[in-house]
């Protein structure tokens, strides 16, 4: 009965060099999945001391159901010798701390030892990685919209970050980590709406805010207090006190209009450029140098979040209609879409790629589930992480062994993932 | 025409006596002329015959001669090929005449003198010379003239009975009177007639020529050609149905295999008689005489005259027409992306029945009003919630604050309604609240006008003030029916025009505010509006109704509805267009809300294409209420539900 089922010839390859074989062609029954093609690249693997999952790509695809039924989908003769690459398997992410706030977790960042996250009890709250509470540090008058780490010096005294808030100003603080200090530096007003989205340009001297009034403004992220700034900008009455320290009000360098509507999501591709995302279903390319915007795609849905990963030069974007979408702003014609990754179930509100992983990303949803996804599976995630029991608001994976996600039920959830080898 | 008796009179006496002398001579004459042409003849022809036949007077009478030959009135080409001709009275054979050839015939022709005047008589076969009296006879009959000459038939007209009045009338009675009075029905006759014509209903001749010839100047050339309905239904003959032939289960000893089996037979018995597939249970005799008489003999006969004389007469053309062809072609919801599809958020909080929701104008924010903690339902609060930018906020404080009551006492209408500007000291003031407006009674809805500076509240129980409009700048209302015409249900303000819609239960008015008069009124067709939405267009109005019906009016088209929507199951609680997407939502009672794709087109002609696109569900009825308003988000195609069960909705 087995001896039935048409067998197919294929070749294994790897670019994971400690895992490569000879390049001989197998014969496999075409009703394999990658389960019992991974126990079988074992059997012939050199290297048997330790038990190593692999996965199995046709073409740049993973395989996820029976090798048969990939090659009829995509039309491969049974007669040709398949070429598998086979990549170590992803582990399991695992769930680590859970950090309890008072009111829902709207932004969360994590830089190092430390994770940055705002509040909705108007709060901005400082934690190791651990999950051990540093400071709650208020100051904003409305609820935080979003965080980012200015500079986050691992053996330097002082950290600089910026937080927005519905207040419609983003606060600049220093925060001394040995005292367990924060001063509110610099009070960035401008916004006619809540500031909604802040991104830190990679030379960490610019950030870029977007918020509900569809302005993007460009800063300066300078948190040095020098003294001619003090003098122009001294208006007492707004104030924020911290710690003693004088705000002092900061005006934009740059204001960008352009968006319909309200700006969701701002990252920087390189030292001049920035892509936003939008309610009007755009996203749009902002050259910062000449102050113009240098591409437009439209896309047909509210977009929430957006993620550009520098390792492979793509934009992951996060709609309402539950789907990720995958953009490669540099090609000009045709569909942008790449690939549309669907298996939320509610409104996708927040995506990361992997600081280290070029194929790695994260998505949190509505539907309360955290989804780890391999750009190269777009039907199905590689993991699900629940454990909130409502709505996820924010995500984050800045550090490389951290997924961060923030939710309407107050808490803060980390989940470890154990990094492989790079592919 | 008035004096129609006096045509009786005319020629009555007019005195003629010419031909009076002429009466005698046409009687006379009459018998001086002899009969003497049979003789003439008879003569001739003994002149003619007399060396062939003996002498006929010595035997025969001259009216015998006629009888010679006795085969009476038969045609004489019997006797064609026969040497004889017939037979005398004796019964000899009568024998044909020897007949010359032709060269004796010619001969005779040249010689005879009186060739021309030779006839043969068929009956004898003797050649017979015509006298001077049978020519003359034969020219008048030739003329059309009485063939015998002492017949005169234009004889002159004695008239004895004449209007001419004689010295010696033939009788000598008096004179009637109706002949000299004219005559009463004659009178009446034309009095009916002139009648007639004055009303019309008769034509003098000439008229009615004239018409015809004006009505028909051309005729059907070919309208002989035409069959007459009864020839048609002749040639379309509709034989009548026949009955089936008896199959073998009809026969009195028929094969086992259509004998009913035990199961069949009950089950036979348990069919409608109209289901069955024969109406009879097969039945075995062993012989033709043990068959019982058959009992449903007249029902038969009876099924079958019905048979006959329900059969159709006629052969109808049959449109085989598909329904499906006949609907119009709708567009499917699919391709009239975008519009709200899923459920993506529930607002819970409330604690009671969410009576309202409406986003902020950039759709940030969301307020809803619910039964919870219902303060007071006759006032108006402004509240400035102090949530978009900062700029904004100011300037709208300094704008409601900047009321000065300057103007001592004007001398307007009494409207009973207090206008309460929160202190900036209380703790009302800090929480957003800037203004009350006090009203006498229950205040069932606000709207804004889209300038912002007037808003329109109504009062159901307020009677002739069921309606206020009011100014936030100058903080003044005003009531504007001196009357109510009906419980009012909603107001709305015209997007760009100066019309204010009012919904009472039945109707729709529209009043324009700067004439102060009524310009429309549309005729809802329904039992009672509960809402009302008009498009941001201005020219479109959608109106709910508790009777479970939306109905689309077209303002230009018609104050009836454009179209009416049948597809809740309970009561309308709210409809809604959006401000920008051609879609426009009905939240009902059954705890469903229905999203239309509603395109209005700029062309004139193109009447609006309404697609209902889909049905929403998720709310939860409570006290048999179930979603109570529904309101499209501002900018994207998504829509916010207020339900009952204390929950408000986004749908996207």
């Amino acid at each position: 009965m087995e001896d039935e089922a048409p067998h197919v010839q294929v070749k294994f390859f790897t670019k994971q060099k400690q895992y490569s074989v000879p390049d001989t062609p197998f014969s496999v029954p075409a009703d394999v999945d990658s389960k019992q093609l991974s126990r079988e690249t074992e059997g012939s693997g050199d290297d048997s001391d330790q038990q190593v999952e692999f996965d199995f790509l046709l073409d740049g695809v993973f395989l996820r159901s029976s090798l048969g039924n990939i090659l009829e989908e995509k039309d491969i003769s049974f007669e040709t010798v398949v070429e598998l690459e086979y990549v170590e398997r992803q582990p399991a992410p695992r769930p680590e701390n859970s950090l309890v706030h008072d009111d829902w977790v709207s932004a969360l960042q994590a830089a190092g030892q430390n994770i940055l996250s705002g509040s909705y009890d108007n709060t901005i709250r400082l934690w190791s990685t651990e999950g051990e509470p540093l400071m709650t540090i208020p100051g904003h008058t409305a609820p935080v919209k979003c965080v980012a780490w200015i500079h986050q010096g691992e053996g330097e005294e002082t950290s600089t970050f910026v937080t927005g808030s519905h207040d419609q100003t983003a606060l600049l603080w220093r925060w001394h980590g040995d005292s367990n200090e924060v001063d509110c530096v610099h009070a960035c007003r401008g916004h006619a709406g809540s500031v909604d989205c802040v991104a830190v340009g990679p030379t960490r001297e610019k950030m870029c805010t977007g918020s509900w009034d569809k302005m993007l403004k460009l800063w300066s992220a300078d948190c040095s207090t020098e003294e001619e700034q003090t003098d122009d900008t001294d208006r007492p009455n707004k104030k924020k006190k911290s710690s003693g320290f004088k705000t002092q009000t900061r005006v934009p360098i740059l204001t960008l209009s352009g968006h319909s509507e309200a700006v969701s999501a701002v990252h920087w591709m390189d030292e001049k450029t920035v892509v936003t995302s939008s309610w009007d279903h755009t996203l749009r390319l902002w050259d910062l140098q000449q102050a113009v915007q240098s591409s437009l795609m439209q896309g047909s849905k509210v977009f929430l979040d957006i993620s550009y990963s520098t390792l492979n030069g793509l934009i992951v974007a996060a709609s309402a209609d539950r789907h990720v979408r995958l953009y490669d702003p540099r090609s000009k014609d045709g569909a942008v879409v790449k690939c549309s990754f669907t298996s939320h179930t509610g409104w996708v509100v927040g995506v990361d790629w992997s600081p280290t992983r070029e194929h790695l990303f994260i998505s949190g949803s509505y539907d309360t589930v955290l989804k780890l996804w391999d750009s190269r599976s777009p039907k199905a995630p590689l993991y699900n992480m629940s454990g909130h029991e409502d709505k996820i608001l924010a995500v984050d994976w800045s550090a490389p062994e951290l997924m961060l996600s923030g939710g309407a039920d107050n808490h803060l959830k980390i989940f470890h993932h154990s990094n492989t080898s790079p592919t | 025409m008035n004096k129609p008796a006096d045509a009786s009179r005319s020629g009555s006496a007019s005195e003629d006596e010419s031909e009076s002398a002429s009466e005698e001579s046409v009687y006379s004459g009459l018998e001086d002329e002899p009969d003497t042409s049979s003789d003439e003849k008879e003569e001739n022809n003994q002149g003619d015959d007399g060396d062939q036949l003996p002498d006929e007077y010595v035997e025969d009478s001259s009216d015998e001669e006629d009888i010679r030959n006795t085969v009476g009135n038969v045609p004489m080409e019997w006797y064609r090929d026969y040497g004889h001709l017939g037979y005398d009275v004796t019964g000899s054979k009568v024998m044909k005449p020897k007949h010359g050839d032709e060269l004796d015939e010619f001969l005779d022709k040249m010689e005879n003198p009186n060739y021309w005047r030779t006839v043969t008589d068929k009956m004898t076969g003797q050649k017979m010379v015509l006298d001077d009296g049978d020519l003359e006879m034969i020219k008048r009959i030739q003329k059309g003239a009485h063939p015998s000459t002492s017949e005169n038939m234009y004889e002159p007209w004695v008239d004895f009975f004449s209007s001419e009045t004689m010295i010696h009338p033939v009788t000598n009675r008096p004179a009637d009177k109706r002949s000299f009075v004219p005559s009463k029905w004659e009178r009446l006759k034309v009095g009916q007639m002139v009648h007639a014509i004055k009303m019309g209903w008769m034509k003098r001749r000439e008229e009615k020529k004239s018409k015809e010839e004006e009505e028909d100047p051309f005729y059907m050339l070919w309208k002989d050609d035409e069959e007459p309905d009864i020839t048609k239904r002749y040639r379309q003959h509709i034989p009548a149905p026949k009955l089936p032939l008896p199959g073998h289960a009809e026969s009195y000893n028929p094969p086992p295999e259509y004998l009913l089996t035990k199961e069949e037979e009950e089950k036979w018995k348990e069919q409608e008689p109209e289901e069955r597939r024969q109406n009879f249970i097969p039945q075995k005799f062993s012989a033709l005489r043990k068959v019982p008489a058959y009992d449903r003999f007249v029902n038969e006969r009876f099924e079958r005259c019905l048979d006959l004389y329900l059969c159709p007469r006629q052969r109808k053309m049959r449109m085989n027409v598909n329904p499906e062809d006949l609907i119009p072609k709708l567009p499917k919801p699919k391709d009239l992306q975008p519009f709200p599809t899923t459920e993506a958020v529930v607002y819970k909080g409330h604690t009671d029945m969410v009576r309202c929701v409406c986003p902020d104008p950039s759709g940030q924010w969301l307020a809803t009003g619910s039964d919870d903690n219902t303060v007071s339902n006759t006032t108006v609060l402004i509240v400035n919630p102090g949530l978009v930018d900062k700029l904004l906020v100011s300037n709208t404080d300094t704008l409601v604050m900047s009321f000065e009551d300057s103007q001592d006492a004007p001398a307007e209408k009494k409207v009973p309604v207090d206008w309460i500007a929160s202190d900036l000291n209380l703790e009302d003031y800090k929480t957003g609240l800037r203004l009350k407006v006090e009203h006498p009674k229950e205040i069932s809805q606000v709207t804004w006008h889209a300038k912002g500076d007037y808003f329109a509240t109504v009062m159901p129980k307020g009677e002739s003030m069921s309606v206020l409009i009011h100014q936030l700048s100058r903080r003044r209302s005003q009531n504007p029916f001196s009357k109510s015409k009906g419980l009012v249900q909603r107001v709305l303000f015209h997007p760009v025009r100066p019309f204010l819609f009012v919904a009472t239960q039945r109707f729709v008015r529209v009043y324009n505010l700067l004439k102060q008069q009524l310009t429309k009124k549309l005729q809802t067709n329904c039992k009672w509006v509960s809402s009302m939405d008009v498009h941001p267009g201005g020219d479109n109005v959608i109106i709910g109704s508790y009777d479970c019906r939306l109905s689309w009016f077209d303002l230009d088209l018609s104050t009836k509805p454009y179209q009416t929507l049948r597809h809740h199951k309970k009561a309308l609680r709210q409809v809604a267009f959006h401000p920008r997407y051609p879609l426009f939502a009905s939240a009902s009672d059954d705890c469903s809300i229905i999203v239309c794709h509603g395109m209005v087109y700029s062309d004139l002609l193109q009447n609006p294409l309404i697609v209902p696109v889909k049905v929403l569900r998720g709310h939860t009825a409570k006290n048999s209420v179930g979603v109570l308003d529904c309101h499209f988000h501002p900018t994207q195609p998504w829509i916010f539900s207020a339900g009952a069960d204390g929950t408000a909705r986004l749908y996207t």
